[in-house]
């Protein structure tokens, strides 16, 4: 790639899954003078993994803010500004941070919208890294969607690869509503992941999920970094005859049931995998929603493998043991093939 | 402006220095003590249909209280913003009433709109969504609140903020009770004001009681203006009984702001003359009297009980030559509780203004069920 002498200039590009979002940021700054960015280190520093790098020296300090460690203030002062006709993405320097602007989440941002019968949209999204599997323990690791799914007015997005960070970031930074946006930290510089993110035009609507392996036998409805291990397990599964369908969902509300419903009907077979604890998750929430609308399809019961309800612990072995694997993910496929 | 100052500073003081009441005319005299009037029919005639059974929701009255509302809400320009909680009601619909109470292109909302809401109607900018003092408008640059004290404070910051990167030079008002000033987000917020020099006023009523906790365990000072002080930022204290020297504070804090100078706070001494809400009146009238002795609490006690607000400018107008001492005794509301007033204790046009409200929300119908599951979203979906 680096012999300039002997590279294709029509090679296609190949980009990582950072350099999606952060195009995708560049991108919507410019098309929009009306957007603004606030976080932690965003501007100076260029951001704690380096997502907004040169951002605020090319749009400035008064749209590119550096904010005090106040999550609260943070999204308070952009409920303000959208108050007053901005666009703002907010950056959670980990998504762990974002229980610290809870209240300005759920109670003020979320139910503007509701509040005021219409009048005030709250074009926001708040966007973080997120994720296990990376040593980050308790603080650094979390995947807490689903504090914001059961609180009515956040849409929730979590993309697992480079043209999808891209696309989704450049919708979300369109969508009237505010976005919860989990990034997955562990997929940011990911080499093997790397891909063509598409151009200035490239926007992937909200709701619509990616079907990203077919197959008969079991579907696997699945987001962030859980859809390469679902693929991987997949790929086990294949050698033995089984053929799964991994649904990547992209996005968590507005949910792309369509897609789900149309693959179980095929498949007959359910499993929901994703890496936040089990009770009340959203693993739960899709085993309910396929329960009371695909039942007579189902051939087995529909299932979910989450991670343990406890937090994420910091040592390798501890972690990995609460954590869903891919062997986890074989192993509970196979149980519902047979069943 | 002043830095912190460590005790209240009287109306009646008298500097070398102009202050912004030596700019009012008597018409402006005449005129603040009519709001006075008004906002005071507003509450007490909340009170008297929420007695008679007629509303729902908690009622926090603003009794008593009003010069703060008064005296701060008349020096602003239209383009200001506020952000009035749940003991600030008159505020909702007083904002820019300086020029006019019903001129078209004031920005306030109309007393139809604000009693629409008191009534539950689909009337209410808020079509009856949240109860209350819970709504505000964009068009009126009156921000929303929640339930969560102190919760505005840095939505007011952004909303300033979007305003100065418009070119704007719009200034906030943020009505606080002492109470909220122990939340965390108060003082991320003003942390936030100082650090940008953002035209933001925090206005800190502090009428002793934050529902049932007296003063000296909310706050280790006397003074909640002393909240400043952490972030370098001027802290004063007005008697919040007397509206003109609530109008002198809260306007050196504007124009400060205005200027660029950044944000600053106001206590506003008062006395709550009820419970926290309606609800919890009968027990107010048990907690309150023997919780603490203190000398701070005794001059409350006088402050808020015996200066009633309409009595305060009653006697300034008179000192100044705008009012007969025989005029004075006319429209006796002051020193009554809610339910001892009569119609015939208000000035005819304050009676009528608020009648009409009244009147509309009355008549107005209810939204329709299957609103309560719409605008979750932009687009409608659940």
């Amino acid at each position: 790639m680096s012999n300039t002498l002997t590279a294709d200039p029509s090679a296609p590009i190949k980009k990582n899954y950072l350099t999606g979002l952060k195009e995708a940021i560049f991108e919507e700054m410019e098309a929009n003078p009306n957007m603004v960015c606030m976080g932690e280190d965003i501007g100076i520093l260029g951001g704690a993994f380096g997502v907004t790098e040169g951002l605020q020296e090319k749009y400035g300090s008064q749209r590119v803010i550096d904010m005090p460690i106040s999550e609260a203030c943070i999204i308070g002062a952009a409920v303000g500004m959208a108050l007053n006709g901005k666009t703002v993405l907010c950056e959670m320097q980990f998504i762990d941070f974002i229980s610290c602007g809870f209240d300005q989440i759920v109670n003020m941002m979320a139910t503007y919208h509701y509040r005021t019968a219409g009048e005030v949209s709250m074009p926001i999204v708040i966007r973080g890294p997120a994720g296990a599997y990376s040593g980050g323990a308790l603080y650094h690791s979390q995947m807490n969607e689903s504090w914001f799914l059961n609180s009515p007015g956040i849409k929730v997005v979590c993309p697992c690869t480079p043209s999808d960070a891209k696309g989704l970031m450049r919708a979300a930074l369109r969508d009237p509503d505010p976005v919860l946006f989990y990034e997955i930290k562990n997929l940011y510089r990911l080499g093997k992941i790397e891909e063509e993110v598409g151009g200035a035009d490239a926007i992937i609507p909200l709701g619509k999920a990616r079907i990203a392996r077919k197959g008969h036998d079991l579907t696997i409805a699945t987001y962030g970094q859980n859809v390469y291990h679902c693929l991987d397990a997949a790929g086990v599964l294949s050698t033995e005859g089984i053929e799964v369908e991994v649904i990547d969902l992209r996005s968590l509300k507005p949910l792309d049931m369509a897609t789900i419903q149309a693959s179980v009907a095929k498949t007959n077979r359910f499993l929901a995998v994703n890496e936040a604890p089990m009770t009340c998750g959203f693993a739960g929430e899709l085993v309910a929603r396929v329960t009371d609308t695909c039942f007579e399809h189902l051939d087995a019961p529909p299932a979910r493998l989450t991670r343990m309800d406890t937090p994420v612990p910091w040592a390798k072995a501890l972690e990995l043991h609460v954590l869903p694997s891919i062997e986890d993910i074989v192993r509970e496929a196979r149980r519902l093939v047979k069943y | 402006m002043a830095s912190t100052v460590s005790s209240p500073k009287r109306g009646t003081d008298t500097g070398a220095t102009q202050r912004p009441q030596d700019l009012l005319t008597k018409e402006d005299h005449l005129a603040v003590l009519q709001q006075l009037y008004l906002a005071r029919y507003f509450d007490v005639r909340l009170i008297k249909e929420k007695r008679r059974g007629r509303l729902t929701g908690t009622l926090y009255s603003s009794h008593n209280q009003e010069a703060i509302l008064v005296g701060s809400l008349y020096g602003l320009k239209s383009t200001d913003w506020i952000s009035p909680i749940h003991r600030d009601m008159p505020a909702f619909f007083m904002k820019d009433m300086r020029e006019g109470w019903d001129r078209p292109s004031r920005k306030g909302m109309s007393i139809e709109d604000l009693c629409g809401q008191v009534w539950c109607k689909a009337t209410s900018p808020g079509r009856a969504r949240d109860n209350w003092s819970h709504i505000g408008s964009r068009e009126h640059h009156i921000i929303h609140s929640t339930s969560m004290l102190a919760g505005t404070i840095p939505v007011a910051a952004g909303v300033v903020y979007a305003d100065r990167l418009n070119g704007g030079d719009a200034v906030v008002l943020t009505y606080n009770g002492e109470g909220s000033t122990a939340q965390g987000v108060f003082h991320e917020a003003i942390n936030f004001a100082a650090v940008h020099k953002l035209p933001v006023v925090t206005i800190i009523e502090n009428n002793f009681w934050a529902y049932g906790t007296p003063n000296h365990l909310e706050y280790s000072q006397e003074d909640f203006a002393r909240r400043a002080d952490g972030y370098g930022i001027p802290g004063t204290v007005a008697d919040g009984q007397d509206v003109f020297d609530v109008y002198d504070k809260v306007m050196e804090a504007v124009e400060y702001a205005r200027s660029g100078k950044g944000p600053s706070i106001v206590e506003c001494k008062t006395y709550r003359a009820y419970g926290h809400g309606d609800h919890d009146d009968d027990r107010a009238a048990r907690y309150r009297p023997t919780v603490d002795e203190s000398v701070t609490y005794r001059q409350m006690l006088e402050m808020g009980r015996q200066r009633d607000p309409i009595s305060v400018a009653k006697k300034r107008l008179v000192e100044l030559g705008y009012l007969t001492a025989e005029d004075a005794t006319r429209y006796a509301a002051e020193g009554k509780h809610a339910t001892q007033t009569t119609d015939e204790d208000f000035p005819p046009e304050v009676v009528d203004y608020i009648k009409r409200g009244v009147d509309a929300a009355t008549q107005a119908a209810t939204p329709p069920a299957e609103e309560g599951a719409m605008w979750v979203f932009r687009e409608g979906q659940p």
